[in-house]
């Protein structure tokens, strides 16, 4: 095996450089996904709308819901995460990142695998619509070669440290990497997958590859990224360990929470429910550790331009997380199930959390590396863009999935709830405009921090304002 | 922190990996396993030859997005059927559940619906037949032809909705989109035993 050791740079050295190099290239490539698959969205949203738009088998709304989900979720937030994950490991253990070869592999994989996802998914190639994995095989095989990868450089990097101890950062992306090869070859095998059978499989993946890679991804950039920008330690070590282990218990249980009142076994339905509650835990661990490490440092928030998108990434967080909990309660799925009250859940914790963490997380490693700041004002737009467009957006898809919920139940014609929704989905489709005005701004930053040419003059040390 | 077994790598990686395998073995397949082999339910037959393409054609689409395949033992799904039970899916793969119901329950849509003129005018444009329908249309799955010619299914489109002066024609994949929607009917449950 090579000596991962020999990557050890000096502050500065090539090892650092190439580092740099790896976070840009990730950060780019995502960013153009993140572009291309919320185009995807925003187009589709506006079909709520106007349902005629754009009518074309490749512009249809099925196909592109697929490309957006899929897209925003490993074409987007997947790269951004592992890129910032990557950098994290090293810096948090005093090296540089080990094999970066393997480092580009992995990130040439992902491309691939969005592309080929994208592409077949909008020529009418589903995986059987079960969503979060409609890519075909080759497309997924592809993904989780690449997760393999770079989940190996994370665990070299890590072994290779200076210090004795494994900073919690990296528990949490290690393990988010070991636990999504896991469940990517578990739902990949389709001996077991037959009729209800998959119903159950479907339960399983679709919230373990939210909970069990990108919650841990984000968490992960969170513990590394707050402490460093706001100069403080991490308020409790052991908070983070307790979230940790919490995490990995509770969430694999909860997935059947998506298919209440179905035929799946009403024991195991029950099972669910009651793990939701226990997911409390890890939730309220870890959002109140960040809480506690920002007390009486507000002042540091707002002169920073990383900072507050931590925030709102740690308060969606705790709000997204908390609302999962209630919402898996029975009383409340014969209403909101089934409804539009489950976008706008999605939107809040893959959005207002995953998101705003690998744009917090960005925003604090990528000028550092660079050397290359981001405007201000261009940031600061982008912020506020994104998180009323988000926040407007869940409130209103929560509204209009409660008064589809409320139709249904008073017996209404079903026609009724389309047209209960339909002011709402407008002004859904606003909001959405909003949050991709906000993309475009930040594809605008991620240029500035990278491909930009430098500044003339060396003004000050990389971070600035953020530090 | 004083555990020196989890500052090893090696230590946290066999950890983490040991106890989430037991966990996906426990929760993905052991009950993917057992619910894989239910039996049909009385009555519960496999697709024809058409409507099972129409079923590659409904997936592909993601028609699931918005159509839910399932109902639930709640007041306000009584209007889609009876209550699903787990014999309905023993020949539904890739399962069609669904997750958000935009559109109408389609359990038991060819029962409720049995009508292929109704489903061929309603493809071609949803609005022509529901007004305030926002399912996309599938103009794609027609030709529009100046005449009919012998063997075409033509689809009487609305005055309006229609081209001028065309006619529409159903393509093989609309016929076998609308086989599928007609199949989809609930076998009926045995009467309890007295």
């Amino acid at each position: 095996m090579e000596d991962v050791r020999s990557y050890v740079g000096a502050p500065g050295g090539r090892g650092v450089a190439e580092d740099a190099r790896l976070l840009s290239a990730y950060t780019i490539t995502a960013t153009v996904w993140l572009l291309i698959t919320t185009a995807a969205g925003l187009l589709v949203s506006f079909k709520y709308s106007y349902a005629d738009l754009l009518q074309a088998p490749w512009l249809s709304f099925g196909r592109l819901r697929a490309i957006h989900t899929n897209g925003t979720f490993y074409g987007w937030a997947s790269v951004a995460l592992v890129g910032c994950a990557l950098y994290v490991a090293a810096r948090s253990s005093g090296v540089s990142i080990a094999r970066p070869r393997l480092a580009w592999a992995a990130l040439w994989s992902f491309n691939l695998a969005v592309l080929i996802g994208t592409l077949t998914l909008d020529a009418g190639w589903s995986n059987g619509s079960q969503e979060y994995r409609e890519w075909i095989w080759p497309a997924a095989a592809l993904f989780l070669l690449a997760v393999a990868l770079s989940g190996i450089v994370v665990v070299s990097t890590v072994a290779a440290r200076v210090g004795p101890d494994i900073y919690v950062a990296n528990w949490y992306t290690i393990g988010g990497f070991v636990f999504t090869f896991i469940l990517g070859v578990t739902a990949a095998i389709p001996s077991y997958q037959r009729g209800l059978g998959q119903v159950a499989v479907q339960a399983f993946y679709m919230h373990n590859a939210v909970g069990m890679w990108f919650t841990f991804l984000a968490l992960g950039v969170t513990y590394y990224a707050l402490p460093k920008l706001l100069n403080r330690p991490i308020y409790s070590y052991a908070l983070g360990v307790l979230g940790f282990w919490t995490n990995l218990v509770f969430y694999p249980v909860i997935g059947a929470h998506h298919y209440e009142f179905s035929p799946l076994p009403w024991w195991f339905q029950t099972l669910a429910i009651v793990f939701s509650v226990g997911m409390l835990v890890p939730v309220w661990a870890g959002s109140g550790n960040f809480a506690l490490t920002l007390r009486g440092r507000w002042s540091a928030v707002r002169r920073s331009y990383a900072l507050p998108f931590l925030v709102v990434g740690i308060v969606y967080y705790f709000v997204g997380s908390t609302q999962g909990t209630v919402e898996a309660f029975r009383s409340l799925q014969a209403i909101w199930h089934l409804t539009n009250f489950t976008v706008g859940h999605s939107h809040a914790t893959m959005y207002g959390f995953v998101t705003f963490i690998a744009w917090g997380g960005i925003y604090a490693l990528l000028p550092r590396a660079t050397a290359k700041e981001p405007p201000p004002l261009w940031v600061g737009i982008h912020f506020w863009l994104a998180a009323v467009g988000v926040t407007v957006y869940v409130v209103l898809l929560s509204v209009a999935g409660t008064e589809q919920g409320l139709t249904w139940a008073n017996g209404d014609p079903f026609i009724a709830s389309v047209e209960a929704a339909a002011p709402y989905w407008l002004g859904r489709a606003v909001s959405g405009t909003m949050m991709f005005l906000a993309h475009v701004v930040f594809a605008y930053n991620v240029y500035r921090m990278t491909l930009a040419p430098a500044p003339a003059l060396v003004p000050r040390p990389a971070g600035g304002r953020a530090a | 922190m004083n555990r020196p077994g989890m500052n090893d790598v090696r230590v946290l990686v066999a950890s983490a990996a040991g106890i989430y395998l037991c966990l996906a073995l426990a929760m993905g397949v052991f009950p993917g396993r057992v619910l894989s082999a239910t039996p049909p339910g009385p009555g519960v037959v496999p697709l024809g030859e058409a409507a099972a393409r129409g079923r590659d054609l409904y997936v592909g689409e993601g028609c699931s997005y918005c159509h839910t395949q399932q109902v639930r033992p709640l007041q306000q799904d009584r209007i889609w059927g009876r209550p699903s039970t787990r014999g309905d899916y023993a020949y539904a793969t890739p399962q069609l559940l669904g997750t958000e119901r935009t559109g109408p329950d389609l359990s038991n849509v060819g029962a409720r619906q049995p009508s292929a003129v109704w489903h061929l005018i309603h493809l071609y444009q949803p609005r022509a037949l529901v007004h305030a329908s926002i399912m996309p249309a599938y103009p794609w799955l027609y030709d529009v032809k100046d005449r009919a010619e012998p063997g075409d299914v033509t689809v009487a489109v609305p005055a309006g909705y229609a081209p001028a002066g065309k006619v529409v024609v159903a393509s093989r994949g609309a016929q076998d989109l609308v086989a599928y929607l007609q199949e989809l009917k609930q076998a009926p449950l045995p009467a309890p035993a007295p």
